[in-house]
């Protein structure tokens, strides 16, 4: 039973600025007292996210909208348990595999295979499995010898169906995706397509950030926009 | 405690895992390279063959003394100094892996300690080679260091923890640590030994990786490391882990906001 529930979630992080990281100040501002700790102390906060309330439970596909900056990659990080709120309280029942982008784990001058075992365990598979998924992303991939090459001779593209197969392939309770599926090309964005509506169907949390209204019309039967880290909508 | 405890529980059952990435990054860093972690190998035999002849004459040291107790000395300093210079970078180095998935901090630090055990691993042949040409201190003893060198790696445990959670946030520490450590490796007993100091061997009772080199060193050159020593090492082990605990408790938090 896959769920997840935010209550009022707020999110506020503090931007250190290359003063407010550095040492010297930190004792500078120590020695010298209150009153320089004040002047030295300017860092920036950021409200990511404002009193987010969302109850996602299994089957529910959502697409996240909204301007670059609204605080939609904030909001799956958080669903990811890795922001943690500062304000308000978020439960997540299932096992989650995020796809943001470039793969964490990815090691460029690794092979293909080697890079797929990596990326699996990273999110959460035994070597065993991560090694018995290699057929499956061959054949979704369709990199063929490519994948016994280094990663970094892959195109942007070829990263992309890399590692959005290695994030499907280990059917996760929750899938988080950061628009990213737009750099590949017009086939692969069929397969993606295809393997996510299959994805969808096994009854899990999916949540799409994407600027493409497109690709949210195809996959999420509910939308949530966001502005300024808050819910409009 | 809670927090931290947590953490360091789950990085214990992804122990395997970090163990293969451990592994799989060595080969990564090597990959092009034909003698690859055998380069590390290489260096420590020429610090072990320059050194060795230089500062057995500044010395005036026997050698078949003198290039068995530096040679250990080296490997180990090797290995410590290994996880202070890479570990105040290491959370934002693998900001993927805290950023991108929820992962316990503790794994990223295992990870450090054990792709330097790896290459401290391959170190060992050079200690190999020199004690067959200076065989004289082979003996039981040397099963000795074992537990010696299982404390060094679980201070060194905290210690990159530790600095990788306060390099995270001030990144002043990475070069500062890079300065100081040529400095510290001349201060250590690492190429003499702490007893050559005469009177000043009690302030070097003080410097806790002289104490931690002793307790892997000191066996395998035939001798029962100092008591003392060993309660240097087990007194850092507690305050060391407690604060690493401490710490991750309070800041596991905020740390992806940080990198």
């Amino acid at each position: 039973m896959a769920r997840i529930t935010l209550d009022n979630v707020s999110i506020e992080y503090p931007v250190y600025n290359a003063s407010a990281t550095s040492l010297r100040n930190q004792i500078v501002a120590i020695s010298t007292g209150g009153r320089m700790a004040r002047q030295v102390g300017n860092i920036v906060t950021v409200l990511a996210l404002d009193g987010v309330t969302l109850d996602l439970r299994e089957g529910d596909r959502v697409g996240l909208v909204g301007h670059n900056g609204s605080g939609k990659t904030t909001l799956l990080r958080t669903m990811a348990g890795i922001f943690t709120p500062t304000k308000g309280a978020i439960v997540i029942d299932g096992r989650v595999s995020t796809f943001f982008g470039l793969g964490a784990g990815v090691d460029p001058e690794l092979s293909g295979y080697e890079n797929i075992v990596r990326m699996a365990m990273l999110l959460g598979a035994s070597q065993a499995q991560a090694r018995a998924s290699i057929p499956d992303i061959e054949d979704f991939t369709e990199l063929g010898g490519f994948l016994s090459l280094p990663v970094r001779t892959y195109s942007a593209g070829m990263q992309t169906r890399l590692t959005f197969a290695v994030a499907t392939t280990l059917h996760p309770e929750i899938l988080l995706v950061d628009e990213v599926i737009g750099a590949g090309d017009a086939e692969f964005q069929a397969k993606a397509a295809a393997r996510m509506d299959a994805f969808v169907e096994k009854s899990s949390i999916f949540v799409l950030a994407s600027h493409s209204p497109a690709l949210i019309e195809r996959f999420c039967s509910r939308v949530v926009q966001l502005e300024h880290g808050r819910m409009v909508q | 405690m809670n927090t931290g405890l947590r953490d360091f529980r789950e990085a214990i059952t992804l122990l395997p895992k970090a163990l293969y990435f451990a592994w799989s990054d060595t080969k990564a860093r090597y990959k092009r390279s034909v003698l690859g972690p055998f380069w590390l190998v290489l260096s420590t035999i020429f610090g072990v063959v320059g050194l060795g002849v230089v500062w057995s004459i500044l010395l005036n040291a026997d050698r078949a003394e003198f290039i068995p107790s530096l040679t250990i000395g080296l490997i180990v300093w090797q290995l410590i100094s290994g996880c202070l210079a890479e570990a105040p970078a290491i959370f934002y180095r693998q900001s993927g892996q805290i950023k991108d998935i929820n992962l316990p901090s503790f794994f990223v630090s295992f990870q450090l300690v054990m792709r330097q055990i790896i290459n401290f691993g391959h170190n060992l042949i050079v200690f190999a080679i020199v004690t067959i040409v200076y065989p004289h201190h082979a003996s039981l003893l040397a099963f000795v260091a074992i537990p010696g060198l299982v404390l060094v790696v679980a201070n060194l445990l905290w210690l990159v923890q530790v600095l990788g959670y306060v390099g995270a946030r001030y990144r002043d520490l990475e070069p500062l640590i890079g300065s100081f450590l040529p400095i510290l490796f001349f201060v250590s007993p690492v190429i003499y030994r702490a007893g050559q100091l005469g009177p000043m061997a009690r302030v070097m009772a003080f410097n806790p990786i002289g104490n931690w080199i002793s307790l892997v060193r000191d066996p395998l050159m035939g001798e029962l490391p100092n008591a003392a020593s060993y309660g240097v090492a087990l007194a850092t082990t507690a305050a060391g882990w407690s604060v690493a605990l401490w710490l991750t408790t309070a800041r596991r938090r905020r740390l992806p906001y940080w990198i």
